[in-house]
């Protein structure tokens, strides 16, 4: 029998104090897994909502949205200064404008409609006066063309993508030749095709390709290089609309308030990572739950094998004492302590595993859903099956269904990082817990310790 | 042999000094059976834990064989232990969850025994002492005191060792176990010309050893 042997044995010579031991030390160990699978699921989602959130940075006129509203133009100054904001990697500047009868020999492919009518009810082209009397003599509305001049069509794509160009090819967005893009509703509608032309703002314009997006007020527009559009509209270098991307999704805020303050009331900014801060906020507040779990966990887990350790090595001082009396190095006292400490650990660790895997589904779902129900973060934390679940403690009234759902759930989201780190963390506690006491006590005299017992 | 020179020890002790040995200078010779005697508190045993480096003196010197022990560092000591020297102690100090045979073995793998060797060595030193095969795998708690003496003995025997210090081993025994733990002791004495140092109370059995010191509050009062 050799010294692990002997560490081994000693481990189970008193069952039912080895096996409190073993119970305390795996309830730490299923804490630290479900709190680490739990903490790795909602950074998951932190980094999920962000990706969502995405980089972009949209700037339009102070007052401007879309064609409504009022207000001056961006200005080149104004786009230079987007451009060189720290962070910014790219722009795209985007011009709108609307093609009336009198502009265009295209016929809307949109209805005008009630809503439409209502939009233009104000319009009396050419009326001077307002009175409820005259409103008969204004001339009735019709719908308009959409026009967007701008510097990369993609822009225009309503699924983040790429512009779908049904047939011919895209333009280039930098040019200022007068081509368009034709939106498939408006090129059916006026028998386009590619290489026919129209007319619009007294120029010949020349259809390079026919696009669709599946959105009906898209497929009914134009797209046109901007400059085309600036120089058509008589409006150099005005710009309605920047979408600035921005070169990481935690740059996002930083390029935000820098632009508030470089181009202060002239614009208004907005992005969609300040709609997404307030789920990620709430995700990070979970996040920093489970890390503090984390630790309480591991410190109760080291508590119970130092403390236990410990009182183990203090009531066998005497044995200690005559291992030492009849030759045993240090070395071999605190190497079966170890041993021993060790094989309690392992045991308890592959019970807490096997708790871990019970609870942490359910319990990443509990912390997920409570804390963060209305953002979406619950579709992904919680995993098949997994609603419903009331949390820890029904787990284990749950059938072998359940059970495959849970181990689904965990082998998701346990990495082998999180379980390096968690096999890390036990073993470290193992050893001290084990190693400490031991030296202590092993460093005594014999003489003193035989003597005391 | 082993030779004392002016070795003195103090405790500290919440109520003050103590001091268990004062200025102590004796001599065995090499195959000696030696008794020590005295009073409890005497400073018995705290003679034989300087001898066998469980402790050091707080003045004066220990020579075994002509080596330095009290100056050894604690590795070296603990060397010592294993290879120079066996422990026979009143209440049998038997590692309770090994068996009988464990223990011997335990004694072998320290004195750095062959471990394919360690079973057949104990298993003979056993049977030397006369524990009997059924009595090999118990747990000491399954064993008489007399039979845990003898175990404690055969433990000790382990690895040859040239001094055997035995402390009080006949205390807790009937008189009759205790005549033969002795017999036992004082037949190796003379079969393997091992030195053998006892502390005990009894003068009966110190009158049988071939040189006895008494002890009287920590000084040697006759040899």
């Amino acid at each position: 029998m050799n010294v692990v042997t002997r560490g081994i044995k000693n481990a189970v010579r008193s069952p039912l104090k080895s096996g409190a031991i073993v119970l305390m030390f795996a309830i730490s160990i299923a804490l630290i897994l479900s709190m680490l699978v739990a903490r790795g699921s909602v950074l998951a989602k932190i980094e999920e909502v962000k990706a969502t959130a995405g980089t972009a940075i949209t700037v339009q006129p102070a007052g401007v949205m879309g064609n409504m509203g009022g207000g001056d133009p961006l200005t080149a100054a104004q786009i230079a200064n987007i451009t060189s904001t720290a962070n910014v990697s790219s722009i795209s500047s985007t011009l709108t404008d609307q093609l009336g009868t009198d502009d265009t020999n295209l016929t809307s492919s949109l209805e005008l409609g009630s809503f439409g009518q209502r939009q233009q009810r104000f319009e009396t082209s050419g009326a001077t006066e307002t009175t409820d009397s005259q409103a008969t003599d204004r001339p009735a509305p019709t719908p308009r063309t959409s026009v967007t001049g701008t510097t990369d069509v993609n822009s225009i794509a309503t699924d983040g993508g790429d512009l779908t160009i049904s047939s011919g090819e895209t333009i280039d967005g930098t040019s200022s030749e007068n081509v368009a893009l034709v939106g498939s509703d408006l090129a059916a509608k006026n028998s386009l095709a590619t290489g026919s032309t129209f007319t619009a703002y007294g120029e010949t314009i020349t259809v390079k390709g026919i696009y669709t997006t599946g959105n009906a007020f898209q497929d009914s527009g134009i797209i046109m290089p901007i400059a085309t559009l600036q120089t058509l509209t008589d409006q150099a270098g005005a710009v309605s609309s920047v979408i600035a991307t921005i070169n990481s999704s935690d740059n996002v805020a930083a390029a935000v308030t820098a632009l508030e303050t470089s181009l202060g009331d002239d614009a208004d900014i907005t992005s969609q990572a300040e709609s997404a801060a307030t789920s990620v906020e709430s995700l990070q507040g979970i996040a920093g739950l489970t890390t503090t779990g984390v630790i309480a966990a591991a410190a109760a887990g080291a508590l119970i094998i130092v403390l236990s350790m410990f009182l183990v090595v203090r009531e066998r001082r005497r044995e200690i004492g005559v291992i030492k009396a009849i030759g045993g190095s240090n070395r071999k006292v605190i190497t079966q302590f170890i041993v021993e400490g060790l094989t309690i650990t392992v045991i308890g660790a592959v019970i807490g595993l096997i708790l871990g895997v019970l609870v942490s589904g359910p319990m990443t779902t509990s912390l997920v859903t409570s804390s963060a129900g209305s953002s979406s973060a619950t579709e992904t934390a919680e995993g098949p099956g997994g609603r419903g679940m009331g949390g820890p403690g029904r787990a284990f009234n749950q059938g072998a269904a359940q059970l495959n759902t849970n181990l689904t759930q965990v082998t998701a989201s346990l990495t082998p990082q999180i379980f390096t780190l968690a096999v890390g963390i036990t073993l470290l506690i193992a050893l001290l817990g084990s190693a400490i006491p031991a030296w202590l006590t092993a460093r005594i005299r014999p003489a003193e310790v035989l003597r005391t017992e | 042999m082993v030779t004392i020179e002016n070795v003195s020890k103090t405790f500290n002790t919440p109520s003050g000094q103590v001091q268990a040995l004062k200025d102590i200078s004796l001599t065995v010779k090499t195959g000696e059976f030696v008794s020590i005697i005295g009073k409890s508190g005497s400073g018995k045993s705290t003679l034989l834990s300087i001898l066998g480096a469980l402790d050091n003196p707080s003045t004066g010197s220990i020579i075994v064989d002509d080596m330095q022990i009290n100056k050894l560092s604690g590795a070296r000591q603990t060397q010592y232990r294993a290879n120079k020297i066996g422990f026979v102690f009143q209440q049998y100090n038997l590692v309770p969850n090994l068996t009988a045979l464990e223990n011997v073995m335990l004694a072998l793998e320290f004195g750095g025994y062959p471990s394919n060797s360690r079973f057949d060595r104990a298993t003979q030193l056993l049977e030397s002492v006369g524990i009997e095969e059924d009595q090999r795998q118990r747990r000491p708690t399954r064993l008489s005191g007399g039979q845990q003496q003898r175990v404690s003995i055969a433990r000790a025997l382990a690895n040859q060792p040239a001094y055997i210090l035995a402390d009080e081993p006949t205390g807790n025994l009937d008189s009759a176990t205790g005549k033969k733990i002795f017999d036992l002791l004082h037949d190796l004495s003379r079969s393997q010309k091992t030195t053998i140092i006892v502390v005990t109370h009894d003068l009966e059995i110190a009158g049988k050893t071939d040189k006895t010191f008494t002890l009287k509050d920590g000084k040697i009062t006759t040899v």
